[in-house]
């Protein structure tokens, strides 16, 4: 009801942010160095929010914030695109395709992130919150600029907005918090080993220059 | 027959009644007829050296009327189970283990279940107590569980692990580690080494790797962590000094690190003398007149049965040049 079209609203308004071509130093660094940049960030990140995801789960409280707790999915949750793949398609993916699933995805996740943002309890929590998510905006950036860099388009528009109504119980919305500090977890390791790909097939002495596309 | 040690055991002589007259033996050696009571061999806590045949003969006929295997053991205590990729991202292997023996057959049972999915832990032929699992998904969310049961004939107990895929990556140790000496460098060693032969992909998920190194007379290592390349240079090695080096590989990214590999030793480069034995230290006390009078500054000076006493060959050399100071100021 009024719930699903505020959520909705709150979500295009949040995501609908231009998608930013490549910043100008980026340029001149060259696409392997933006490569290592990007691996360097997603470290950074995955080192950020384990100290975050620590705090978050304290604060949803039992069984969330147990070492054990290894709960079933449920089909629904599937909002944020899994981490999760194939080995031999994931060994296949094309630098193009590599880079845009680590786009998309972590647009996505910055998407969900802020509307927690939005909701969540105490001020330390919410501090912590906007630091993390200035620092994933930061990621998206770096990996538009090593796409545009490289010549690839980036991938369409704003995230669309989630699939199913947020959850109607306290519990159930514990639940997808949950899931998506997991897929966030499991996106960071994934973007290590994705980036390492990365670096080994362009070489850091590759610089591209792009001065006609900025209208020199 | 199985029996738990410390039990009493009653073994009736088949269909024999209990006043009937039997004669027990264990192995082919009478048993004693204090044990008896009636026709029924009674054994009060038993323990494992009781293990045997056991036979019950009719009294006069010597017919044989009851044969039993009696084994003692315990029922299984809780095993130990261990899971571990050493060769991430093919998949994983588990290995266990009882803690205590049972002294009788064990059967072990492992599940491993990956969210809703039940998948098949292959057993492996060498080591036993292994098996190896192929990851059909990179990159999951979900842990796995792995459940171990062991099952014998006094009784059953189990395990469970549960783990996040990248929880449990920890490679084999670096292979093939070499130290050498480098030419004209007293200072320093030359350290190389492989990836293991296990780790699948070195090109996608590369290892970084941990040196340590100690002269092998001090007890406190060293440590260099190396983010990659297979090759070090130990740069501040004491001179002469022997010594002891170990290298870890640990995925970059994700897991835990290795065990150190096997150690080598080797010794800096150091000037090669023309005389190991009887080496002298050439004492400020050797008088300027009989100074002059020796032989330039060459490692003559450190020949055998010229000079008595010890030191290292380094010493020597720069004796000699001291004396030759001495000889030409003398002139």
């Amino acid at each position: 009801g009024d719930s699903w079209g505020i959520f909705t609203f709150l979500c295009a308004a949040l995501c609908n942010l231009p998608a930013l071509p490549a910043l100008n130093c980026s340029e001149e660094l060259g696409a392997g160095q933006s490569i290592q940049q990007t691996y360097d960030l997603t470290r950074y990140l995955e080192h950020q929010l384990r100290t975050l995801a620590g705090t978050y789960l304290n604060y949803l409280g039992p069984p969330f914030n147990e070492p054990d707790f290894n709960p079933p999915r449920l089909a629904h949750a599937e909002r944020v695109p899994s981490a999760t793949v194939d080995l031999d398609l994931w060994r296949g993916l094309t630098d193009n395709a590599r880079l845009a699933a680590n786009y998309r995805a972590y647009s996505r996740l910055l998407c969900y992130l802020r509307v927690l943002d939005g909701q969540v309890g105490t001020a330390e929590l919410r501090h912590r919150l906007a630091h993390f998510c200035a620092s994933l905006q930061g990621l998206v950036l770096s990996i538009g600029g090593v796409m545009s860099s490289l010549g690839y388009p980036l991938p369409a528009g704003p995230p669309a907005p989630p699939g199913a109504p947020p959850a109607s119980n306290d519990f159930l919305k514990k639940m997808d918090d949950f899931w998506l500090l997991k897929e966030l977890q499991t996106w960071l390791w994934r973007s290590a080993k994705d980036f390492n790909r990365l670096k080994k097939k362009v070489p850091p002495a590759v610089v591209t220059l792009r001065l006609e596309a900025r209208g020199f | 027959q199985y029996e738990r040690v410390g039990a009493d055991v009653t073994m009736k002589c088949g269909s024999m009644d209990w006043d009937a007259a039997v004669t027990w033996t264990v192995n082919g050696t009478d048993i004693n007829e204090s044990h008896l009571n009636g026709s029924y061999l009674i054994l009060k806590n038993v323990d494992l050296m009781q293990s045997g045949q056991y036979s019950c003969y009719e009294g006069s006929s010597w017919h044989l009327k009851y044969q039993t295997y009696l084994r003692v053991g315990t029922p299984p205590k809780e095993p130990v189970l261990m899971c571990r990729s050493n060769n991430y991202p093919k998949g994983f292997y588990c290995s266990w283990h009882l803690p205590t023996p049972t002294y009788i057959p064990n059967s072990f049972n492992i599940s491993v279940i990956h969210g809703t999915k039940e998948m098949v832990c292959e057993k492996d032929a060498v080591p036993k107590n292994r098996c190896h699992i192929r990851y059909l998904q990179l990159f999951s969310t979900v842990k796995y569980k792995v459940t171990l049961t062991v099952t014998n004939a006094l009784g059953k107990n189990f395990t469970t692990l549960t783990f996040d895929e990248f929880a449990i990556v920890k490679p084999d140790p670096p292979e093939s580690v070499v130290a050498k000496p480098v030419p004209n460098n007293p200072r320093r060693l030359e350290v190389s080494w492989q990836n293991p032969s296990s780790w699948p992909d070195p090109e996608s998920f590369p290892l970084k790797f941990f040196l340590r190194y100690r002269p092998l007379i001090l007890d406190q290592w060293q440590h260099v962590e190396l983010s990659d390349g297979t090759s070090h240079t130990i740069t501040d090695a004491y001179a002469g000094k022997e010594y002891i080096i170990q290298v870890a590989a640990k995925d970059n990214d994700i897991g835990t690190w290795s065990d150190w590999s096997v150690a080598v030793h080797a010794t800096p480069w150091t000037e090669e003398p023309k005389h190991l034995t009887t080496e002298a230290q050439i004492t400020e006390t050797t008088s300027a007149s009989t100074s002059s009078f020796m032989a330039p500054p060459t490692t003559k000076i450190c020949d055998k049965g010229a000079m008595v006493g010890s030191g290292a060959v380094a010493v020597c050399w720069t004796a000699g040049l001291v004396v030759a100071a001495y000889s030409v100021l003398f002139i």
